[in-house]
């Protein structure tokens, strides 16, 4: 019960949970946690990365999966360079052609997509991982908000 | 297409990293999940666990687990689906 009184008292660090928002893990290191914010770096940015490979650029859109993309935010600056890759590489034509697509109302107008663009399982699979990396990353920026730093903690364990 | 190009560049042509999909996974698509969990456990450990002491021993056996919840969750699901929904009656 001490314990976790103390748990309670113990200041929040907001300028490390930016740090790790902004490169998961940097906020772990800024605390002397350097082992731990190392991995969850290669965690969260091979996840993200793995989606972008497995899934194009095009598993990161702003526009056409709102509710997609909130989660994949929380991975940081990179999930919205993902993003400007695609609505300004693919969608404007500039990397591939864009190509009519059929509209799924007859009334509407005809839109443009990229060759690049799928719908494959792949794609579905891309965004999975990009997103599951944004969550991922919301549990290691709470982790820097709450961390004492290892000074704090006894001394550099290195840990 | 053009039609003198080799075979070897032709599967090249086939796939753009970052820009385009991997290609065609066919049934073995669920295999991805793997690193998934992989990930998933590497950075749940990293932050959850007081000490890092044996953190890939930990790291391999929360994968493992987390593979066999899935596998048994699929499983179930999928006599739910093909034994236990066909031999209801329809009224």
């Amino acid at each position: 019960m001490t314990n976790h009184m103390d748990q309670l008292d113990e200041p929040l660090h907001f300028g490390r949970a930016l740090m790790s928002w902004i490169l998961p893990g940097l906020g772990q290191c800024m605390a002397g946690h350097r082992r731990r914010g190392i991995f969850a770096m290669i965690a969260i940015l091979g996840m993200f990365f793995c989606g972008l490979l497995i899934g194009g650029v095009d598993s990161v859109d702003r526009k056409e999966d709102p509710l997609w993309f909130y989660a994949q935010a929380a991975a940081g600056p990179i999930a919205f360079a993902a993003d400007w890759a695609n609505s300004g590489l693919l969608k404007t034509g500039r990397v591939g052609e864009l190509v009519e697509s059929p509209p799924s109302n007859p009334r509407a107008a005809p839109t443009m997509v990229s060759t690049f663009k799928t719908v494959t399982v792949a794609n579905e699979v891309g965004i999975l991982y990009c997103a599951l990396a944004g969550l991922m990353n919301v549990v290691v920026v709470l982790d820097a908000l709450k961390r004492p730093s290892a000074l704090a903690q006894g001394g550099w364990k290195g840990s | 297409m053009n039609a003198n190009l080799e075979p070897n560049s032709i599967l090249l042509q086939a796939w753009i990293p970052l820009l385009e999909p991997i290609g065609d996974l066919g049934s073995y698509w669920w295999l991805l999940m793997l690193p998934l969990v992989l990930g998933i456990s590497i950075a749940y450990r990293a932050t959850h666990d007081e000490s890092l002491d044996r953190f890939w021993y930990r790291v391999f056996m929360f994968t493992t687990k987390s593979i066999i919840a899935m596998g048994s969750l699929a499983a179930a699901l999928y006599l739910f689906v093909y034994l236990v929904i066909p031999m209801l009656r329809v009224v």
